[in-house]
């Protein structure tokens, strides 16, 4: 069904009708210009369910873009840090892409289908910046987010939900490998991908296909804990994952309006992402080259582990002489871990020579009242949670 | 790779910058090469493109060792349907007195504004000459270099100071709207203005074109304007006997494909049969455009590289008629010192401006703006040597379908001014700028590789980020009229260029 958009400010993703009946509380936010639930029930039961069971997020919103043509990828590996030069068909790689000063501008994941169409997902809109990139190779940029529907499927029952659903063998699919499906005589993709750290998948398919996808798996996984998760749950999860948000725990540098704030991969641990020996030339790399061999990185973001149980939201943190040398960019008392943690985002040497004695100072609110806790906190890996199921072949599957 | 280099330069491109710039190194002992794509050098500096140049600074001269060339300096005639032409030879006493004929107020004006834009010209030259600061550069030179600019332009006083801020960002025609009263005065200096550029009189901007025009000039309006004794050729034979004196090999016929690049670095080139040669450094005297998509390839380029490079104005306006004549026409009122003169077709503002106006939209005027150069060698049959402003790039109809009918309306014009044009004609040629792109291998055709506007000039020409004669290529160097301070003739990019590469090695 077309949707008449001249009176409505934000458009409705093609799983509304089935999300908007899930809501219990009614609470939306905008992504993308697309409204979706921020929270169904509570955020607790849905975080449960993509550690415990099956979790069905609507992905839709997020930036899809289809690069297709000759030198669609030798274009790809021109635009992004990452050596994809060998990358194979049917796979699905993490990339991050930066400006000129190799400043980064976002994160995202890239599909290749074959040598000739990839499709790249991303938080934000880029397309500009993708077609601006493509001048002088033989490649057409296409925004395929309002034609492709999206939906996370994640957790450790997630592989036996999408089984039943009928994805065939799918447990022998690896991490950041995909595989096309016929399912009710609808082409649906699946990928072993995700943003929870957790055994997952993503599940493209037909905006047509979306409904009676949506309710397929719901009766797959009724056995199987599922459970629909909205944006705070996603945000709990991919914490304990280490996973960045950008303008979040960094500011795109295309969006950021202080030169100061903008971040080099180095600085926000995507280092491992720059492939400096690449042998063709990539957007950023001779900045980079130059940061890496002059030494220039300022900063670094790190896992916290922080005293107490008070979740360090938007915490300075400061060294034993009470000087700020950074701030909390994301925090939560995680429940699986039971542990306090945090992203933090410090001033080099701070969390990469110097790794003791930091303290965060935490504002926790009590009913209009601030206590204020002085926090010691260790410096750890940023993957806080990582469960041996999320990498295993073949994936566990539950009855 | 680099270390058994054959060259320590390669030059792309022998016009007169890569000309000049292979002389500079030349003289530091640098094995140079040219490699040129036509099967001559001097590139632009032809008969066929350009009539007048400004003359070569002694800075310029003295880089490559003197330069033996008689300027023959060239009196301004614009002239007037009525026979009443103005002439103007860029002497104060003389220019007062043929203006006066017309009306003292604009003699007694003309001195005064002469006398101003000459001033504002000179601040603006001084720092024309050397290389520009590159911003965000954090070195202390670059900072005293845009100091340096500031101090000048505050120097001229308080008073100066202000107007010159007026002016930077004027229009040519409000400005002389508000000085003469003659129009035929104001079509002259006003042609001056927009000669090559992409504006109208009426365009912001238009002014400060003539203050650059003025800068390379001697500062003068009509005093700085001269012809090469025995042809523009004479100013590349020049060079090139230069360049064997120093040892430069040229190779001609030599079209470069791209650059090879090693280790992010540009390391030789390959030219379009396949051969390669490698050099310690590479120069390109190409457009900007031409350099950064071809010979770098825009796989090397960042993105906000690509966007500043297709942001770059370089369409050319300015098409070339030649009539060959088996005799001369007869010009009404011209005598043979007249003949001898620049002669301008720009009998007002308004006239200028309507022949602008459908250049904005890809189409023609039938009234164009013209600058003619008669040319009469006892040895050969006379020419008319004709510069066609806002002869548009590309046409909607497209070129080939109506040249014929667009020089026919050039020869309208000028049988206005001389009534048996008609019968002298033996043969046509128009090079639009669509030919000029494609013949002299320059992007857009434009004769400066890029509009000289204020957002391609100094530091920003012509890009930032690539203003101090390096690319954004380490070994990649560019030496053409698409740097700073651009195009004219001047050959003073070639040697900024040269003294960039010459610090790099």
């Amino acid at each position: 069904m077309t949707q008449d958009l001249r009176y409505s400010a934000l458009k409705k993703t093609p799983f509304h009708s089935r999300t908007s009946l899930a809501s219990r509380t009614n609470k939306y936010y905008n992504w993308n210009g697309y409204t979706v639930p921020t929270e169904y029930s509570t955020t607790e039961l849905e975080y449960t369910a993509a550690r415990n069971g099956t979790s069905v997020m609507d992905l839709t919103p997020m930036g899809k873009y289809e690069i297709t043509g000759g030198h669609a990828h030798q274009f790809v590996d021109y635009l992004v840090t990452r050596d994809l030069s060998e990358m194979k068909d049917n796979t699905v790689a993490y990339i991050i892409w930066c400006n000129e000063d190799g400043k980064v501008i976002d994160d995202g994941t890239i599909f290749k289908f074959s040598s000739t169409k990839f499709m790249l997902c991303c938080a934000v809109k880029i397309y500009n910046w993708l077609n601006d990139s493509a001048y002088g190779f033989d490649v057409t940029i296409s925004d395929v987010t309002d034609t492709i529907a999206a939906l996370a499927i994640q957790g450790p029952t997630s592989c036996s939900t999408l089984k039943t659903f009928g994805a065939t063998d799918l447990e022998t699919l690896k991490p950041f490998e995909m595989r096309e499906y016929k399912i009710d005589g609808f082409d649906i993709l699946i990928s072993r991908t995700g943003f929870t750290g957790d055994l997952g998948y993503e599940l493209w398919t037909d905006p047509k296909n979306a409904e009676l996808t949506w309710d397929n798996i719901e009766i797959a996984g009724k056995e199987l804990k599922l459970r629909p998760f909205g944006m705070n749950a996603l945000e709990m999860t991919r914490i304990e994952a280490g996973f960045i948000q950008t303008n979040t725990d960094f500011m795109a540098a295309e969006d950021s309006l202080r030169p100061t704030r903008m971040r080099s991969p180095y600085e926000i641990g995507m280092g491992w992402l720059v492939h400096l020996n690449k042998n063709s030339y990539f957007v950023g790399k001779k900045a980079l080259k130059k940061e890496k061999e002059e030494s220039t990185t300022e900063r670094c973001l790190v896992g916290l582990d922080i005293d107490g149980d008070k979740p360090a939201h938007g915490s300075v943190i400061y060294n034993s002489k009470k000087e700020d040398i950074g701030i909390v960019t994301a925090a939560l008392w995680s429940p699986i871990m039971k542990k306090n943690i945090a992203l933090a985002s410090l001033k080099r040497p701070y969390g990469i020579q110097i790794k003791e004695n930091i303290f965060a100072e935490i504002y926790h609110p009590e009913e209009l009242e601030y206590r204020k806790i002085w926090a010691r906190c260790k410096v750890v890996k940023r993957q806080f949670f990582n469960p041996e199921r999320r990498n295993k072949v073949p994936a566990d599957l539950y009855e | 790779m680099s270390g058994n280099s054959s060259f320590d330069a390669i030059i792309i491109g022998g016009g007169h910058n890569g000309l000049v710039c292979a002389n500079v190194l030349a003289r530091k002992n640098k094995r140079v090469l040219i490699c040129e794509a036509r099967k001559e050098c001097g590139g632009m500096v032809n008969n066929d493109i350009t009539n007048y140049v400004p003359p070569v600074t002694s800075a310029v001269s003295s880089s490559i060792g003197g330069m033996q060339i008689n300027y023959i300096p060239k009196t301004s005639i614009a002239l007037s349907e009525t026979g009443q032409h103005i002439r103007l030879v860029g002497n104060q006493h003389i220019d007062h007195k043929s203006i006066s004929r017309f009306s003292s107020h604009d003699a007694d004006r003309f001195n005064d504004f002469h006398e101003k834009m000459s001033k504002f010209s000179k601040t603006l030259g001084s720092f024309m000459m050397a290389s520009p600061p590159r911003i965000m550069n954090n070195s202390f030179s670059d900072y005293f270099k845009l100091f340096k600019l500031g101090l000048n332009v505050r120097l001229l006083g308080k008073k100066n100071f202000n107007e010159f801020a007026r002016m930077i960002g004027l229009n040519i025609a409000d400005e002389l709207e508000d000085n003469f009263e003659n129009t035929l005065l104001q079509g002259l200096i006003a042609h001056d203005s927009v000669i090559g550029s992409n504006l109208g009189p009426r365009s912001p901007g238009s002014l400060i074109n003539l203050l650059y025009r003025m800068a390379i000039h001697n500062n003068s309006l009509f005093g700085g304007i001269f012809q090469i004794d025995g042809g523009n050729d004479q100013f590349t034979k020049h060079l090139i006997e230069k360049c064997k004196s120093n040892n430069v090999e040229i190779k001609t016929s030599a079209s470069v494909k791209n650059c090879i690049i090693e280790n992010d670095c540009a390391v030789g080139v390959e030219l379009n049969n396949g051969e390669k040669m490698y050099a310690k450094k590479i120069i390109s005297n190409a457009d900007p455009r031409s350099t950064y998509f071809s010979l770098l390839g825009s796989q090397n380029l960042d993105t906000d590289v690509k966007r500043k490079i297709k942001h770059h104005r370089s369409k050319g306006r300015v098409a070339k008629l030649i009539l060959e004549l088996d005799k001369l026409p007869s010009f009404n009122n011209c005598d043979d010192i007249d003949l001898d003169s620049r002669m301008v077709i720009a009998p007002s503002i308004d006239y200028i401006e309507e022949t602008f106006n459908p250049s904005k939209f890809d189409k023609l005027s039938l009234e164009p703006t013209l600058e003619i150069c008669v040319k009469k060698d006892s040895d050969q049959d006379p020419k008319l040597d004709i510069q066609v402003q806002y002869a548009p790039y590309k046409t909607h109809q497209g070129w080939e379908n109506i040249k014929e009918s667009y020089v026919e309306s050039i020869i309208k014009i000028i049988s206005k001014y001389a009534p048996n044009i008609n019968e002298c004609i033996e043969r046509k040629k128009l090079l639009t700028p669509d030919d000029i792109e494609s013949e002299y291998n320059v992007s857009g055709g434009h004769w400066h590789h890029g509009e000289i506007q204020i957002d391609q000039l100094f530091m920003m020409r012509p890009i930032p980020g690539a203003s101090q004669y390096k690319t954004h290529l380490d070994g990649l160097f560019m030496c053409g009229a698409g740097t700073h301070p651009g195009g004219g003739l001047i050959g003073i990019s070639g040697k900024n260029a040269a003294k960039a590469v010459l610090d790099d090695f």
